[in-house]
């Protein structure tokens, strides 16, 4: 792909945000930065601010209220941007599918690049996604070559 | 110091037109309904005079009625006390407790969004956790709501 994804996927800075979630895949997500798993080891550094980031890292079942703002987020990254989806509330909502505060996926408002399933999905599980969605960008441009 | 058995016959001679009923569930748990236009009566009596803490309020759609129950701790007996009120459930009213218990306010905020419970003497009864489109009049937890978003996707595209 473009040069700007090529530069971003040596480190990618990832950006951790909850639309709603239960809490338990952010705790995951917060345990591939601690020493025991270490995601630093793919160059990856928890973004403070969106307008840092490359990676979005996406959890939750998208409410009514947080969509507003992720929408607004979505923005603000500086574009090409990667977005994973992590957990089944990201995915497909889950159990909160006919819930009438989560009326649509998140792959519907804005576009997911991997998904992540498991509720939560273990950090190992987390790891392999991030270096497979890595493998994928590098595949796509293999490709286009 | 007031005893169990003592503070709850008083309770019941002082309210004798106002409490429906009693149901003494366990040692620490004791449910008392009461009418509706009695409510701020009692609340000021378990507040000012027992001393007693509101923990919260709880609003549930009982088919029949719209029920709220308001729990307060008696913690010098160790003894929870809820408040039962049956409001009707065609145009629910219930009086605030707000200026009372100033920690009503935002659980009336939540009760009149989701049952649309009117509280009467609210001082601001905005929405609290529903979104800032959701359509006026549509209660979420009532038992007859309807899905009224045409644009939502409720099935997994498998």
């Amino acid at each position: 792909m473009s040069l700007k994804l090529k530069a971003l996927l040596k480190s990618p800075w990832v950006f951790h945000l909850s639309t709603g979630s239960c809490n338990n895949c952010d705790i995951e997500l917060l345990d591939c930065l601690t020493p025991r798993f270490d995601i630093e080891r793919f160059g990856m550094v928890l973004a403070g601010s969106i307008k840092h980031a490359d990676v979005l890292l996406v959890t939750g079942s998208c409410t009514r209220q947080s969509v507003i703002r992720m929408k607004r987020l979505y923005e603000q990254v500086p574009k090409p941007c990667l977005v994973v989806a992590i957990g089944e509330c990201a995915l497909s909502r889950g159990m909160f599918i006919h819930s009438y505060n989560c009326p649509v996926p998140l792959d519907k408002i804005i576009p997911v690049d991997i998904y992540i399933p498991g509720c939560p999905p273990k950090p190992e599980a987390i790891i392999a996604g991030v270096v497979k969605l890595i493998e994928k960008v590098k595949k796509e441009k293999r490709c286009e070559k | 110091m007031m005893t169990r058995e003592k503070i709850l016959k008083d309770l019941q001679e002082k309210f004798k037109s106002d409490i429906i009923d009693v149901f003494d569930k366990s040692p620490k748990r004791v449910y008392i309904g009461i009418r509706p236009e009695s409510l701020r009566k009692v609340a000021e009596y378990v507040v000012g005079i027992l001393n007693a803490r509101f923990n919260i309020a709880t609003g549930l759609d009982a088919r029949r009625h719209i029920e709220i129950l308001y729990h307060f701790t008696l913690e010098d007996i160790n003894l929870l006390v809820s408040f039962r009120v049956k409001l009707d459930r065609t145009s629910p009213k219930a009086d605030s407790l707000t200026d009372i218990l100033e920690g009503a306010n935002w659980i009336e905020r939540e009760i009149h969004e989701m049952l649309g419970v009117d509280f009467r003497g609210h001082p601001d009864l905005r929405k609290l956790l529903l979104s800032d489109d959701w359509p006026e009049g549509v209660c979420p937890l009532k038992a007859d709501y309807k899905e009224w978003d045409k644009k939502a996707i409720r099935d997994r595209g498998i």
